[in-house]
């Protein structure tokens, strides 16, 4: 019924919603290539700040903590998440407390999650560091996993898990050649995800991270950055977490609404 | 003497308080063509869902050459299904779906390209086998359906509803391939649905099952001319009812016509009684058979080359079915509002008590 | 497949789930009944004080404060969000997947950078001062950033792609002809969006209120960048009380009622949605 509505209204809301999402970042985005890096004044075109973001000792060795919290995390939560997606629709029973379990890390706010794991850890005298983090970023980044996985499962054809084993296989292998392969574009869409939001996770990284330099990640690192007010490099490495982002988040659509070809 | 290859012996299942199959009794004998045939929810897919290792029976035994296959899981039953949404691998081509449960055997890679060449040619699908099953017709997918449980030459192969997706004109044609496919394999087929045609086709004996029970068994032949009871008359083909009633010896329909008929022993005087008789067995026109009635013709339709006269007459408040031939048709030149005349003989007339 | 092995698939997620989210969930609902230390720690005796000390009228100021901005950025993120979200679903169906996609794009771009661009924008240096002196406006203009409407902007601009998809979705579903309906009926084209389109999407407009609503008032990144510290809001209180108070046990309360903010409008929500759709249905 939107269909009746004024096409230069519709047009015109859309303009300028678009604009105020869009507007803010291309600014960001231009900038990082000014040469003379201030936002009031246009200097001409360089990528020197990109340059003397990778000379930035600080912030490549958060980007490298940064990339090994997200790559572990990512394998682990798209382990877990894709079995206990599997699990959750085989079993025809569907527990309201079992989907409220799964459903909780996506929608608990991250500074009560953050507290929680902190509070956790330090009762637990567990020394914080990468490897908390990591622990951390397994619980969001599952829940995401295990949420794309099942949207495919709902359209999966269970008679080929039957088949398999009308054919002589096991349930393990029927796993291995059937359930997993079949589900491989949306595995992967659902990894990616986690990779994201993993990258770019700041709150809870922040508060299970612990003490010292050591364990920055990037989302912190600009965090502390930014706190003390604008400069180019930040706008360069800005830039580049945005254009990474975009990216993944385009391959994994594309992999999950392609999906194999038939299905 | 044919050889038993599968008795059901008093099979039963529930799902909690509802009764999906009780005690059912069936010996399907080795190289047969049999066909499970019922409405929905007559428990012919549970049936076969036991046969193959997907459900368990709540009590009975299933033996398989003597020996009671109940315990297997699926994987490890000498049975195959053709399941009915053929449930093709979709991230595999057509040889590495035939492939796969031979490989499921360990046999030697020598061993399975041979045989998964020999069954593309025999479902002649050679041309096509670097294909993934989207892209393939319907035809085609069912052909690597049945192809990929053939392969494993199971000594039962259970197809559920096999050319339920076809369109009519291919699924007569696939009719005649399965039949040759199974006669020339010698393997036994048991074959669920719900489409008497289909099964009067292809069957070499017929099961016909009603609310999870057996309600007859026999050939084509047997079970369309002589239907156990009003339900397998009805599901089976074309039939006129009448209602009548068993009085001082002779059968009376609603009006008080008399029909001539065998009467079964089991219908007693007084007893109410269901008439049913045949369309293709009434004739319009004759004057010299045991049973003659009158009517008035309402509408007529063309079947093929039959036509089908709808007669209205006191007998029944609705119009019998006449069913004729080409030939009768071509000098009857019959058009509605023609009175006619009906006839068949006693023989032909079957009696059910109501 | 059947019979055991979900179990054992579901294991290794719900285990992991189960120690790093519904054991620290838990513990902080208990922490929030201890007694802070002396010296910071936590004194194991049971007390009701953290959850009184949320009462206490300098708190509870903060939490109106908080209320406040985060309600104002969710009506105005719903205003915004819904009516873009209606212009989509207004657009041809086959721009539609394309135009839904760029509106959700910056959503999946880090949150910082998002709030950082504000910053550039809104900065006594920034670009729209910029483009003041361009304009040849010398004088000062008035601070923009580290105020309230910077923050109240910041969150809105955060989480407006979530409310563009949550109204999208029934948006999309309702039927042409329902609208028709109402039309053919007698009913302007104002009041069919009215008393049908809006009732019948009620479901897509409060799950989006809910969700700015509940994130805003545990923001506390926003409030730091963008309002400079000039004020606290509830998710800063929390902050404060981990990071540098180090009074866990009213940490622990101030989080508590946080979720139970949450799960009490979430309530409300299915509740209202129910009610109006079905009103919808009535009228």
């Amino acid at each position: 019924m939107a269909s009746q509505a004024n096409p230069r209204l519709m047009f015109a809301i859309l303009a300028a919603v678009f604009a105020f999402l869009y507007v803010p970042i291309s600014v960001l985005v231009a900038l990082s290539f000014n040469d003379g890096g201030l936002p009031t004044a246009w200097t001409g075109f360089s990528v020197k700040w990109y340059g003397a973001l990778f000379r930035n000792g600080d912030i490549m060795s958060a980007a490298l903590n940064t990339l090994i919290v997200a790559i572990v995390s990512t394998v682990l939560a798209t382990l877990f998440g894709t079995l206990l997606a599997i699990g959750v629709e085989i079993r025809r029973r569907k527990g309201r407390f079992l989907e409220t379990i799964i459903f909780a890390p996506m929608i608990i706010p991250d500074i009560v999650l953050a507290i929680a794991l902190l509070s956790f850890f330090s009762l637990l005298n567990v020394t914080m560091g990468l490897h908390t983090v990591i622990l951390s970023h397994v619980v969001f980044n599952l829940a995401f996993v295990c949420s794309v996985v099942r949207a495919r499962l709902k359209t999966f054809d269970w008679s080929v898990v039957e088949a398999s084993a009308d054919l002589g296989a096991s349930t393990v292998t029927t796993l291995r050649r059937i359930v997993i392969p079949v589900l491989l574009p949306a595995i992967v869409a659902g990894g990616l995800l986690a990779f994201t939001l993993s990258v770019d996770e700041f709150i809870i990284a922040f508060f299970t991270a612990g003490a010292g330099r050591s364990s920055i990640t990037l989302p912190m690192q600009i965090f502390a950055m930014i706190r003390f007010g604008v400069t180019p490099e930040i706008n360069a490495l800005a830039t580049l977490i945005m254009a990474f982002s975009v990216v993944a988040l385009a391959l994994s659509q594309r992999l999950n609404r392609g999906g194999l070809p038939g299905q | 003497m044919i050889e038993t290859l599968l008795s059901l012996k008093g099979i039963a299942k529930s799902y909690g308080s509802v009764r999906a199959v009780s005690d059912l009794n069936l010996d399907i004998r080795q190289n047969e063509f049999f066909a499970l045939l019922g409405a929905s929810g007559s428990g012919k897919t549970t049936v076969l869902r036991m046969l193959a290792g997907f459900e368990t029976p709540t009590e009975g035994q299933i033996l398989l050459q003597g020996r009671d296959i109940v315990p297997l899981p699926p994987n490890r039953r000498p049975v195959n299904l053709m399941f009915q949404s053929y449930a093709l691998f979709p991230h595999m081509t057509v040889s590495q779906n035939l492939a796969y449960g031979l490989e499921m055997e360990r046999l030697s890679r020598a061993e399975v390209k041979s045989r998964v060449d020999e069954m593309l040619e025999i479902v002649q699908l050679s041309h096509l086998s670097r294909r993934k099953p989207d892209q393939l017709s319907g035809g085609q997918r069912q052909r690597v359906a049945l192809g990929r449980a053939l392969v494993k030459r199971p000594r039962l192969l259970l197809l559920d509803e096999p050319l339920g997706a076809l369109d009519k004109k291919l699924r007569g044609e696939m009719q005649m391939e399965l039949k040759r496919i199974q006669s020339e394999f010698g393997i036994t087929f048991i074959v669920v649905t719900h489409d008497q045609e289909e099964a009067l086709v292809m069957a070499d004996r017929i099961a016909i099952l009603k609310d999870g029970g057996l309600l007859q068994c026999g050939t084509p032949h047997e079970i369309y001319e002589h239907p156990g009871s009003r339900y397998a008359a009805d599901f089976i083909g074309e039939m006129n009812f009448l209602s009548g009633r068993v009085r001082a010896g002779e059968l009376v329909t609603e009006d008080g016509t008399r029909i001539a008929a065998p009467v079964p022993a089991d219908v007693m005087p007084g007893d109410t009684v269901d008439i049913a008789i045949r369309p293709e067995r009434m004739k319009i026109g004759t004057t010299n058979l045991e049973n003659m009635v009158k009517g008035q013709v309402v509408a007529t339709a063309y079947l093929g080359l039959d036509l089908q006269v709808h007669v209205q007459t006191a007998l029944a408040a609705k119009p019998l079915l006449v069913r004729m031939t080409a030939q009768e048709v071509d000098t009857a030149q019959l058009v509605e509002g023609d009175d006619v005349t009906i006839g068949w003989t006693a023989q032909d007339t079957r009696v059910f008590r109501a | 497949m059947k019979d055991r092995s979900p179990a054992l698939l579901m294991a290794p997620a719900l285990a992991w789930l189960t120690a790093f989210m519904v054991v620290p969930c838990l513990l902080i609902l208990a922490l929030a009944f201890f007694r802070r230390g002396i010296y910071g720690g936590i004194e194991y005796t049971f007390t009701l004080e953290n959850l009184g000390l949320v009462f206490d009228p300098l708190y509870a100021g903060i939490f109106l404060k908080s209320a406040w901005i985060a309600g104002l950025a969710a009506l105005i993120a719903v205003v915004l969000g819904y009516a873009a979200a209606f212009a989509i679903a207004a657009a041809p169906a086959r721009r539609q997947p394309a135009l839904l996609f760029f509106a959700v794009l910056p959503f999946w771009s880090n949150y910082l950078v998002r709030t950082y661009a504000w910053i550039v924008l809104l900065n006594r240096e920034g670009l729209l001062t910029g483009i003041a002196r361009w304009f040849g406006y010398d004088g000062e203009l008035p601070k923009l950033l580290y105020t309230e409407p910077a923050v109240v902007v910041g969150l809105v601009y955060n989480y407006l792609p979530f409310v563009i998809l949550a109204c999208y979705a029934p948006l999309s579903r309702l039927n042409v002809e329902i609208g028709e309906a109402s039309r053919d009926l007698g009913a302007s084209g104002w009041t069919t969006f009215r008393r049908v389109t809006v009732p019948m999407t009620f479901h897509g407009i409060a799950t989006g209120f809910v969700f700015v609503f509940v994130l805003s008032i545990g923001n506390f990144v926003t409030p730091a960048l963008l309002g400079g510290g000039q004020f606290q809001m509830i998710g800063n209180l929390v902050y404060a009380q981990f990071l540098t108070a180090n009074d866990w046990p009213f940490g622990a309360a101030l989080s508590m009622v946080l979720i139970a903010i949450m799960m009490g409008l979430l309530t409300l929500q299915t509740f209202a949605s129910e009610k109006a759709s079905g009103s919808g249905r009535h009228d």
